[in-house]
């Protein structure tokens, strides 16, 4: 009916087209409005799980102390340990598979509200490679788009349409549903997988240590260097306490990475300390990890006490206290 | 320029609006430096290959037509010597070379013959078969030989279907070029709709399950046997969801601007032998195989142990054209041996099935041909997706004990993975079996109509992958 009503007034086919064609896009644009807002209320209402941890650093901790980093970070500082250690409180705002850019958008948020005593930012070996796709891991950033604007600059690195991308409601949240939903009901709850932003890894590595060969001859990527040198800077400016650290690895082999040898040079240009225990021989104790990279909850339990010792012993804290 | 990126997206737009606008003596030419600038994005320079291809092959026409009967076979012969070659050096030369040097060091000799450094030109083995088949198809006098350079360049450039086909005949195309295409809304519409159906293939079914696949596949040592089990179903809707989308998004590119490309799919997971399967995948090269390799070799018109060399032979080309690897050539072989031993155990099939009254209950029957032709194109699928024949191997060994706990690295995801390939199979289901009814994509109805379109863009948004990589078969 609306068809041929259509069709009798415009007679041509390409009229007839465009309307048909601006019709289908208002139903498609309008979809999209109703069901983008829809899994934004949803995001930021959730009350457990990664996105909502990920949203109470960004937009609700007041603590002292944060940790930033990737998922070495999530499950090697436990929050408890040191506060109890540095008698203040503390938050764990590290996030698996994120890269310093991740850290230094989520960094920018926290300073717009209040500045924390202290940061620990726990860098990775190969943490500057350059790797194609790498930034698409800024995906987990996009929910903030809209509503941090100091984060825009960063989110669209991730490639030169995703300012026209964003246009979209539900783009933001794309392959986040079923999370969205479970964050909603009380099943992360239940299973209390973190505290105060920490992930606990329960597992044993029961197999001898590998001899890992990590490569050496890698690119090294200009926007990751820039991310951190910004990072370190933007803590001087807010008079926050930087702490650096590489925390360790199971492997046999002891390396040298050229991502931690450049981080440490501009750490000690910039006299932020650093602590490399990525070749810490007391920590290469198979019974401490989950797997390689990552620490169980006894080894995080120790080596969370060896940062806060080691942060005890410098001339930063005794201002902080 | 890769079809899933916004780059093409306005140089779709672009051309398509220019199509319409320019006047027709002058739409050959937008298309042919449309289809060059398409072509160029990818790498400039192989754009010289091409070149030369069409200047040989563009002359061999001319003069095949022209000459004598003695001196036309010889042009069709430099015509495909000079494709061969080109396909030889830029895809062969190393494989060959690679397979020499341990020859070779099996006689503790050196290979003296140095690799080359080169890239494989995007798509080489579908524009190359695509310009055979003009030269063969003019020598059989089936098609007039093409004066026009301009118009002979763009049947070869044409940028739908440059790079992954379908591999079209010059018959169905070239005299399109010379036909003027209006407006038309029914055919623009059509167009687009295969166009979404497209994407939707590519980046909610294709691409997400490529996470699986190649997590999986690119760590074989470390993944169980049920892991690569599940990679290998995985992967078998993964290759067909990425190509099918790409010959979609072709055949609806082309039909916006009123060209009709040959149907290249037809649910070839509903097949009931392996024979039906290649009637209904990549259509366009099984019947480019029929057409210039199989009957001139003589078909099944010959004796049954000739007849059965053909098919193998066939196959173990057909395997070859996908790729410079031992993993193609096994699973071209595994294929052309599918067909022989069909053939060969057709009696004691029937024999079986009516002894256990299977062809009294046809839907059963229909049921398990159905899955022991897609159990055994998975089963090949594994040689075709291995990084190496040492791979293929160890999976089919890891596979054969199902051991293991399932590989899951985020359960959503995983979640995601099997609901695109319900949803992709209560479509082709529908489609196979009860075509007229249930209608949402064909309903009457313009709201219904367009609200499936809207949903299925909807849907894109929601679980569509937008970091995935290229078209599998761009390789090829």
């Amino acid at each position: 009916m609306l068809e041929t009503i259509i069709y009798k007034i415009n007679k041509s086919d390409f009229s007839y087209f465009v309307i048909k064609l601006s019709l289908f896009l208002f139903l498609v644009f309008s979809l999209d409005f109703i069901i983008g807002h829809t899994l934004r209320y949803f995001y930021f209402k959730q009350q457990s799980g990664l996105q909502y941890e990920a949203t109470f650093a960004i937009e609700k901790t007041k603590a002292n102390v944060l940790i930033f980093g990737s998922s070495r970070a999530c499950n090697h500082y436990i929050p408890s340990v040191l506060e109890e250690k540095l008698g203040l409180t503390c938050y764990n705002a590290g996030r698996y598979g994120s890269p310093i850019l991740y850290h230094l958008a989520v960094l920018k948020s926290v300073l717009k509200r209040y500045h924390p005593k202290m940061i620990i930012l726990d860098v990775n070996l190969q943490e500057f490679e350059k790797i194609e796709g790498s930034y698409d891991v800024l995906s987990s950033l996009l929910p903030y788009y809209k509503t941090h604007p100091e984060m825009r600059s960063i989110i669209e690195m991730r490639g030169k349409y995703e300012k026209l991308k964003l246009l979209s409601g539900i783009y933001p949240f794309n392959s986040e549903m079923l999370t969205i939903a479970i964050g909603n009901t009380e099943m992360n709850k239940k299973r209390r997988d973190t505290f105060d932003g920490y992930i606990p890894l329960r597992n044993k590595w029961i197999d001898p240590i590998p001899d890992y060969a990590f490569p050496q001859d890698y690119d090294v990527d200009s926007n990751r260097l820039q991310a951190y040198k910004v990072f370190i800077n933007d803590c001087k400016k807010a008079n926050v306490n930087l702490y650096i650290a590489c925390s360790p690895y199971l492997s046999k082999n002891r390396f040298k990475d050229r991502s931690i040898s450049i981080a440490k040079a501009i750490a000690k240009k910039e006299n932020v300390p650093f602590f490399d225990y990525s070749n810490y021989l007391p920590l290469i104790k198979p019974y401490l990890y989950h797997d390689t990279p990552h620490l169980n909850q006894d080894g995080a339990r120790f080596y969370s006490n060896l940062v806060a010792n080691e942060i005890l012993k410098t001339s930063l804290i005794k201002g902080i206290r | 320029m890769l079809f899933n990126s916004f780059h093409f997206l306005f140089f779709f737009l672009v051309v398509t609006s220019l199509y319409f606008t320019v006047p027709h003596k002058w739409r050959w030419l937008l298309l042919l430096v449309s289809s060059c600038y398409f072509y160029m994005a990818f790498v400039p320079i192989y754009i010289l290959i091409l070149g030369i291809t069409i200047v040989i092959d563009y002359f061999a026409g001319i003069s095949i037509e022209s000459a004598k009967a003695k001196n036309r076979k010889a042009f069709l012969t430099i015509s495909l010597i000079a494709n061969i070659s080109v396909l030889c050096i830029f895809k062969y030369f190393n494989f060959l070379n690679h397979n020499f040097s341990f020859l070779m060091h099996g006689f503790g000799l050196k290979n003296p013959i140095p690799y080359l450094s080169i890239l494989l030109p995007i798509g080489l083995s579908f524009h190359t078969f695509q310009a055979m088949s003009y030269t063969i198809e003019v020598y059989r006098g089936n098609q007039k030989a093409e004066r026009h350079f301009g118009i002979y360049s763009l049947y070869v450039m044409f940028y739908p279907q440059l790079v992954a086909g379908p591999i079209e005949r010059p018959q169905n195309l070239l005299h399109q070029f010379r036909e003027k295409h209006r407006f038309e809304y029914f055919r623009v519409s059509e167009g687009l709709k295969l166009i979404v159906w497209g994407f939707f293939k590519k980046l909610v079914i294709a691409d997400r399950l490529a996470i699986y696949v190649n997590a999986v596949y690119n760590n074989v040592p470390h993944h169980s046997g049920f892991s690569l089990f599940v990679a290998t179903i995985f992967f078998a809707f993964q290759i067909y969801c990425d190509f099918s989308a790409y010959s979609d998004i072709a055949i609806g590119l082309a039909k916006v601007m009123g060209f009709h490309l040959m149907t290249n799919f037809n649910r070839p997971y509903f097949a009931r032998n392996i024979a039906e399967f290649w009637k209904r995948w990549h259509i366009s090269l099984s019947t480019w195989f029929k057409d210039y390799l199989y009957i001139p070799l003589g078909g099944n018109r010959v004796p049954v142990p000739r007849w059965y060399f053909n098919l193998f032979l066939v196959f173990l080309v057909s395997g070859l054209w996908h790729g410079a690897n031992w993993t193609y050539i096994i699973w071209g072989a595994l294929n052309g041996f599918y067909l022989i031993f069909a053939n060969i155990s057709q009696k004691f099939r029937d024999k079986f099935n009516q002894s256990v009254g299977l062809n009294q209950v046809p839907k059963i029957s229909v049921f398990v041909q159905t899955t022991i032709t897609f159990t055994l194109i998975c089963f090949a699928w594994i040689f075709f997706r291995a990084n190496q024949v040492t791979d293929a191997f160890t999976i089919i060994k890891k596979i054969s004990t199902l051991r293991g706990p399932l590989f899951i690295e985020n359960p959503s995801k995983m979640i995601y993975s099997l609901a695109a390939i319900g949803f992709l199979m209560l479509i082709e289901y529908k489609r196979e079996y009860y075509k007229g009814r249930v209608k949402f994509f064909d309903n009457k109805n313009w709201l219904v109509r367009n609200f499936s379109y809207a949903s299925l863009i909807i849907i894109i948004l929601l679980f569509g992958v937008f970091d995935g990589g290229q078209f599998i078969y761009f390789q090829f």
